[in-house]
Order: structure tokens, then sequence, then C-alpha cells
């Protein structure tokens, strides 16, 4: 009998502990929303292909994040501790001794080790020849980050705080792990979003690049802008593509510190590749490390996704601010394209301007597809991935910046 | 507007900055982040514009310096070549029975090509399929078997 009676306690007190139990529990039914939501995520990533690599990370870490009772991570051992040696203190400590998996990977984001890694393998694998053959492409990089800034207004005129404003306007930078670092050092748990939500955005609208740029791009140019055939660039030679990494390092990183983490392993990872002299660097910086930091990365970011951060108004501001963001960076690289088309007397065609916004290669692909709906021979791809790299390194500079002013 | 000028002024200057937990930004606060953000960005990438360019050029007068000389000099010696003997009209190549003529004329331009630098003036006298003297297996072995080591 006493068996039996043991044995009923036993396996109510697991049943009350299981996740079952959290889920119907107080606002367990929110963790049920957030299971369903990372479905929607994970149908997005596989079967309409939205960024997969990173999406899909995501969507799982969210999954996993909103298992009540798995402990896998723990957003409030992420804040900030008052601590009079420090302004802004995070206990490591406790996140060492008492954290989850995703709490341990996420140190990796918190400590802003992951996103210049990933700059690290992007570097390795952008060849920035069309960029150096064409230098007036950084112009076109430069205006395309004017969607950031843009968006920092309107997400100011919604009253957001300062971080949650850079944050959102960053995503304008069409850049994952540029989004991803900045919204990792401002976010804090008094802000409207975190890590989490931002970086869903961002992915989303890089996926959505193909439907959002188009429409802007044709609205914005004339018919005899977009037919204009670019002449071939020049060839670069190899000294040309060895100095400009460190050069942009050094410019860069000297005018602004804070972008240093990014630029600076941006160009390292180039450098790599265009000494010719560390191949087994490249080869591992291109693949391993790529694909290793980003599966942390993404499953530790879609842990930050909690219900009362995504199921909220203030989510959907975060998607409309971030398309808005999106679309006026592609209108301010088409129309200082357009302005350049004016200046060198036809010969620059505006629609490489879009590709500015720095979702390398496909904001690139985009400009020759519309090139070519005008004039099936035109060959604009070299051309915008010029403005495509420019980019890069433009919204690298823009996080920068962000990150000195709001502190 | 001249005071946001001011504030950007100030932010980069002393370095004063915004809390990131400040909500409802002010007008002249978020216009200076803008301007700031703006100028910043583009002031960064027109320096690299500046220094790409010049390297570009540099680097542009040092190839063309050098592309200048070799044409100069093969220039020089297909000039003298010329002087010395006046060149015989080339006859036609002797082209054996079932080589095509685009054939032929790949050949024509893979010659010219190769004699373009060296300013000898190399004439294509007969086209003939090669027998093969041995069959390929036995080409790769003896390959295998001399190659340096």
């Amino acid at each position: 009998m006493t068996i039996i009676n043991s044995f009923l306690d036993t396996m109510s007190a697991l049943a009350s502990e299981s996740g079952f139990a959290g889920l119907f529990a107080g606002d367990g039914w929110k963790n049920i929303i957030m299971i369903l939501v990372s479905f929607l995520f994970m149908y997005l990533a596989i079967a309409k292909g939205f960024e997969p690599l990173l999406l899909l990370p995501i969507s799982f870490g969210m999954l996993l994040t909103n298992l009540p009772g798995a402990g896998l991570y723990h957003p409030e051992f992420w804040e900030y501790v008052d601590n009079p040696e420090y302004e802004h203190f995070i206990d490591y400590k406790r996140v060492l001794e008492e954290g989850g998996l995703l709490d341990i990977l996420y140190m990796g984001v918190k400590l802003q080790l992951y996103p210049p890694l990933i700059f690290l393998g992007i570097g390795a694998m952008t060849d920035f020849g069309p960029l150096i053959a064409s230098p007036r492409s950084f112009l076109l990089g430069a205006a395309a980050q004017g969607g950031i800034f843009f968006t920092f207004i309107g997400a100011a005129v919604l009253g957001l705080s300062a971080a949650d404003c850079a944050s959102i306007a960053i995503i304008g930078g069409a850049d994952g792990p540029t989004s991803i670092f900045v919204s990792s050092r401002l976010l804090t748990s008094e802000s409207s979003n975190n890590v989490g939500t931002i970086a869903l955005a961002a992915y989303t609208y890089m996926a959505l690049v193909p439907i959002i740029q188009p429409p802007i791009m044709k609205l914005l140019t004339t018919k005899k802008e977009r037919s204009v055939v670019m002449g071939q660039l020049r060839q670069v030679s190899r000294l040309e593509k060895l100095i400009f990494p460190v050069l942009v390092t050094l410019v860069i990183a000297l005018m602004i510190p804070s972008a240093a983490p990014l630029v600076g392993m941006l160009m390292f990872g180039n450098l790599l590749k265009e000494s010719g002299a560390c191949d087994r660097l490249v080869k591992t910086a291109q693949n391993e490390l790529m694909n290793i930091i980003t599966i942390f990365l993404g499953v530790s970011v879609g842990a930050t996704t909690q219900a009362d951060k995504v199921l909220s108004l203030d989510f959907a501001k975060v998607m409309i601010l971030g398309v808005i963001a999106f679309g006026l960076g592609t209108a301010c690289g088409v129309l200082i394209g357009k302005v350049m088309y004016i200046v060198s007397g036809g010969k620059i065609n505006p629609l490489i301007g879009s590709a500015g916004v720095s979702a390398v290669p496909m904001a690139a692909r985009i400009s020759q597809k519309v090139g070519q709906e005008e004039v099936p021979t035109n060959y604009l791809l070299m051309h915008a991935m010029g403005p495509n790299v420019a980019g890069v390194i433009g919204s690298a500079v823009a996080a920068g910046v962000l990150l000195a002013i709001v502190k | 507007m001249g005071y946001s000028l001011l504030s950007s002024a100030q932010i980069l200057a002393n370095g004063s900055t915004i809390d990131p937990n400040k909500v409802d930004l002010d007008a002249g606060t978020v216009a200076s982040v803008v301007i700031t953000g703006i100028s910043v960005v583009f002031i960064g990438l027109i320096i690299l514009i500046l220094l790409v360019t010049v390297y570009g050029k540099i680097f542009e007068a040092i190839n063309k310096r050098s592309d200048a000389k070799a044409a100069a000099a093969a220039a020089a010696k297909a000039a003298e070549a010329k002087k010395a003997e006046p060149a015989p009209a080339a006859p036609a190549p002797v082209v054996e029975s079932g080589i095509e003529e685009e054939t032929v004329a790949v050949i024509m331009a893979a010659i010219s090509a190769m004699s373009a630098g060296t300013g000898k003036k190399m004439v294509l006298r007969s086209v003939k399929t090669a027998k093969p003297q041995r069959s390929a297996w036995s080409s790769a072995g003896i390959i295998e078997n001399t190659r340096p080591f």
C-alpha cells in the first residue's frame, strides 16, 4: 500500500514540476503562443527559405526558451546589478554557476564576441575589388545608411527609449551581426525590445529585400536612368587589394573607435584572404568558424525572445519601423545614385544605389535583375557589388556612431 | 538647427552621451543624433574615397608606365625587324583536309597572342592532325615515373 502511495506521490510531484504544468499555470499560455510563433518562423525558414541559416537557429532558440522548467535561459541573470566598481555590471558568476545551456552560449553575444567573429568570416568571403575600382561606390554605401538615421527619428517620434530607437534604427543597416552587436550592448530589461526581437525583425526583412526593394527602385527612377549600361571596371592589382583592408581599418577605427571591433574584424578577414599566405585560416574563417558562430549566435539570440516582448504592440512597432528602415535605406541609396547619374553625365545607373543596403549579395542581385528588365544584356552585378560591400562598412560605421552616442 | 549642430559637436567633442533608458527623446537630441550619425558616416567614407582614389591613381600610373615601356619596347623591336627584313607575304598555310577553318583561325589567334609581346613574327605554315604516338595510358605512366621530385 505504501509503495503505491509513494509511487503516486512521486508521480504527482513529477507532474507538478513538468513543463505541461508550467504551460497551463499562470502566464504559461504566453509560452504556448511563443512556441507556436517559433513554429511560424521555422516554417518561414524551412519552407519559404527566409535566411534559414540564422532564422532556423533563432526560431528553435525561441522554442527552447519557452519550455517551462527547462531552465535553458534565464533573462533575470542578464540584468544589470548595482555595483560600485562598474557602471554596467552583469553577475557572470551567477551565470556560470546557475546558468543553463543557452545562458552560457549567450555569453558570446553579451560579451560582443560573436558578431565581430561573423564579420571576420564575412571579410574572408568578400571581394572588395569592385569597390576599389570604383571608390565613388562608397558614397552609395554611405547614403543607404540614411535609412538607419531616419528610422531613428521614427522610433523617437513613437516615444521609445534611446536604446530602443538605436536598436530598431540599426535594423535599417540590413546587417544581422551589426544589429545584434548594437542591441546586445544597448538594450536593458527596461527597454521594450530585446536582442531576439531585433534579430527576428532584421533577418525577416533581409529575406524580404527582393520584395521590398524593386517597387521603390522603380518608383524613384525613370526608364532612361534604369537603362544606363555601365562600362567595364578596371582591373585591381593585388597590392591594392592588400593595402585596402589596412587602410580602412586605420581610417575608420581611428575616427570612430566604437566601430573598431566590427570593421577591424571585417578587414582582418579580408586581409587574410587577399594575402594568399593563410589559406588554412581563410578556409576555416569562411566555413567552420562562420558555421559554429552562426549556430551559437542564432540559438542564444532566439532564447532571448520572451512572450512579454514579442506578443506586444512593441514588436509590431519594430516590424513596421523595420520595413520603413529598409525602404528608406533603398530610397536614399537610389536618390544619391540619381545625383551621381546627373553629375557623371548619365554614366552611372542609379539602380546600383539601392545595393548600398548591405544585404550582400542579395541587394546587388536585385539591382542586376531590375536593370535587366530594361536592358536584358545589362550586367550591373559587379557595379552593384561596390556599393553593396561599401554598405557593410557603412553600417558598421553607423553602428559605431550609435554606440558612441547612446551609452 | 543651430542648437542641434552644437549638440552634435558637443557629443563628438565632450563625449556627452544619451542614457539608453531615456524615453521620449526631445527633437533637439534626435536631430543631433541624426546629424552626427549621417555626417560621421559620410565623412569617414569620403576620406576613404579620397585615399582609395589617390592610391588607385598611383597604381594606375605605375601600371601604365610599365605597360607603356613594354609596348614601346615591343614596337621598337617590331620596327627594327621590319627594317631588317622586308617581310615577304606569308603563303597560306597548308591545311590537312578535314580540319575546320574555325580551328585554323583559333590556332592563328593563339599564335599571334603568344608572339604579341615578343616582337618576333611567326608564320603558320601547316596544320596537321597529330597522330598519337603512345596511348593515353602509357603517356600517363611515363609522366608518373619521370615526374621530378
